[in-house]
């Protein structure tokens, strides 16, 4: 198999996630019931905070990995490497000796192994230590999380590391899908983790007030995307990675085929550095459209960004009209994050594994908390329950953020 | 620096906990003449062993001594900076 110009289909094989709605099981069925995975956070230094709630995702290193392995990996790869090695069980994938050099690992994430370096920052800075544990690098560069897959699969094709802040991984997912797609590789595990609520970073999310206000009746309710009264975004951390392959690699060894990768975009806003743009979004999800060659109206429902801040859901249904016109009333888009958080550079990987699911079960997951109606966000946002959509075959994912490198899918049912 | 004095077998004793809880072995599989590598310690594992020795002796093992093999080698250098040090 050599890099081809014909356009090969990539399809997606195998899913894994550890999320604040659960693992795959878990996740598939809280996804569309409406179940917030928002919490009071679990964190010694909850006193010290102003925010005190996140959607973290629940994962001990020790129920999977021996102590030393786990030892030597940050919690971002810990994540990373359990989701793929489930992702890899979900494709019922045997990764021979001829397959290691045409399989790689594109990964994506927004801070890679945070919490190592704060700990060496912490002996140094607080406790007065001059030096830190000989780990510290390895465990706290970007590019950690997928080495660890590279080196526990024995894989060997392309492996890099993706950080556009909140699209991270829904780039690593597009431009695996573009090698398999030109014949570098067969199969890629793409996705991303994000394992960021420390002491520092949380501090410094709070110094930018986007997060949300704490709800005072339901906290778990504190999410509010597309609302009047939406506050903000809530922080979340897990990982989610995808096998995908291409469709022949697939049929050739009888894979159950999930979904295609049927379109991927992305543009840069150029606009600021936090505030998104209608014109960069809507360039986003054009670019996937003419990638999928695709019309507007065959896109059935969208997984919105959906952060829950004010600017970003205006903008984001703004784009959307600009790009569907008046069929933007006709397509049904929810924010899954009113559940699960953002998941900064996992976000865009477990919203298409959403995404996936969505066109398995025919069901298109809610906004939850949607309840006071915001006049200037008027699209159908899917709001508070599920529902069925029998005939959906196109769905898009989309991406946005800080730094305004946005990335949209076409994910598009298999029969 | 050091304060505390140690004998050789002590230090031998602390390290062997050190090496179990690090690779989650039992200590008895753990023989003073074990070779660091067929343990399963890497280079890096044991650069990350000395770093957590350091700590615990509070000592400094200078980089150019890390020519170790055996428990019995990572021993007998530990008591020696132990004892020059105090």
């Amino acid at each position: 198999m050599t890099v081809t110009s014909q356009r090969k289909r990539v399809v997606i094989t195998g899913l894994g996630t550890v999320s604040p709605l659960g693992e795959l099981a878990d996740l598939t069925r809280n996804v569309f019931a409406g179940v917030s995975g928002i919490k009071r956070l679990d964190v010694p230094f909850i006193d010290q905070l102003d925010c005190k709630i996140a959607a973290q995702s629940l994962f001990d290193p020790a129920e999977h990995f021996t102590k030393h392995k786990y030892s030597m990996l940050d919690r971002v790869s810990q994540l990373a490497l359990h989701t793929s090695l489930e992702a890899i069980k979900h494709a019922d994938l045997n990764i021979t000796d001829a397959l290691k050099p045409r399989m790689g690992v594109y990964l994506g994430t927004g801070m890679g192994g945070a919490q190592s370096l704060e700990d060496g920052y912490i002996r140094l800075y607080r406790d007065g230590a001059n030096r830190i544990k000989p780990f510290t690098v390895l465990m706290s560069m970007y590019n950690a999380a997928a080495s660890a897959i590279a080196l526990d699969c024995q894989v060997t094709g392309p492996n890099q590391t993706f950080s556009t802040a909140c699209s991270s991984s829904a780039i690593a997912i597009g431009e695996a899908a573009r090698l398999i797609r030109h014949g570098y590789a067969d199969v890629m595990l793409a996705g991303g983790s994000e394992a960021f609520l420390t002491y520092g970073s949380i501090k410094a999310w709070e110094a930018l007030r986007t997060l949300a206000e704490e709800d005072p009746d339901d906290l778990s309710a504190s999410c509010k995307p597309f609302s009047a009264n939406r506050t903000g975004l809530v922080l979340a951390d897990g990982a989610a990675m995808l096998v995908l392959e291409s469709y022949e690699h697939a049929v050739a060894r009888g894979a159950k085929i999930y979904a295609e990768i049927a379109g991927y975009g992305t543009a840069n806003d150029s606009n600021h550095i936090t505030q998104p743009s209608v014109t960069g979004q809507a360039a986003t999800m054009r670019a996937a459209l003419n990638d999928a060659n695709l019309p507007p109206c065959e896109i059935q429902y969208i997984n919105a960004h959906g952060t829950g801040t004010q600017l970003n859901d205006l903008t984001e249904t703004n784009a959307v009209k600009k790009v569907f016109g008046d069929y933007a009333y006709r397509l049904s888009m929810s924010s899954t994050k009113s559940m699960h958080g953002h998941l900064m550079g996992a976000a865009g990987a477990l919203e298409a594994i959403i995404t996936t699911l969505s066109l398995n079960t025919n069901t298109l997951p809610p906004t939850i908390n949607l309840k006071q109606a915001d006049l200037e966000c008027d699209l159908d946002y899917v709001p508070n329950v599920s529902r069925k959509l029998p005939d959906l075959q196109y769905a898009m994912s989309n991406s946005f953020s800080f730094g305004g490198t946005g990335a949209s899918l076409i994910l598009k049912k298999t029969n | 620096m050091s304060t505390q004095t140690y004998s050789l077998d002590e230090v031998k004793q602390i390290l062997t906990d050190l090496i179990a809880d690090k690779i989650d072995v039992d200590r008895s599989t753990i023989k003073p003449d074990s070779n660091l590598k067929e343990l399963g310690l890497d280079s890096l594992d044991t650069f990350d062993l000395i770093f957590s020795a350091e700590d615990y002796f509070k000592i400094k093992v200078p980089s150019d001594q890390i020519k170790i093999e055996t428990l019995e080698d990572v021993s007998a250098l530990l008591h020696r900076l132990i004892v020059s040090s105090n």
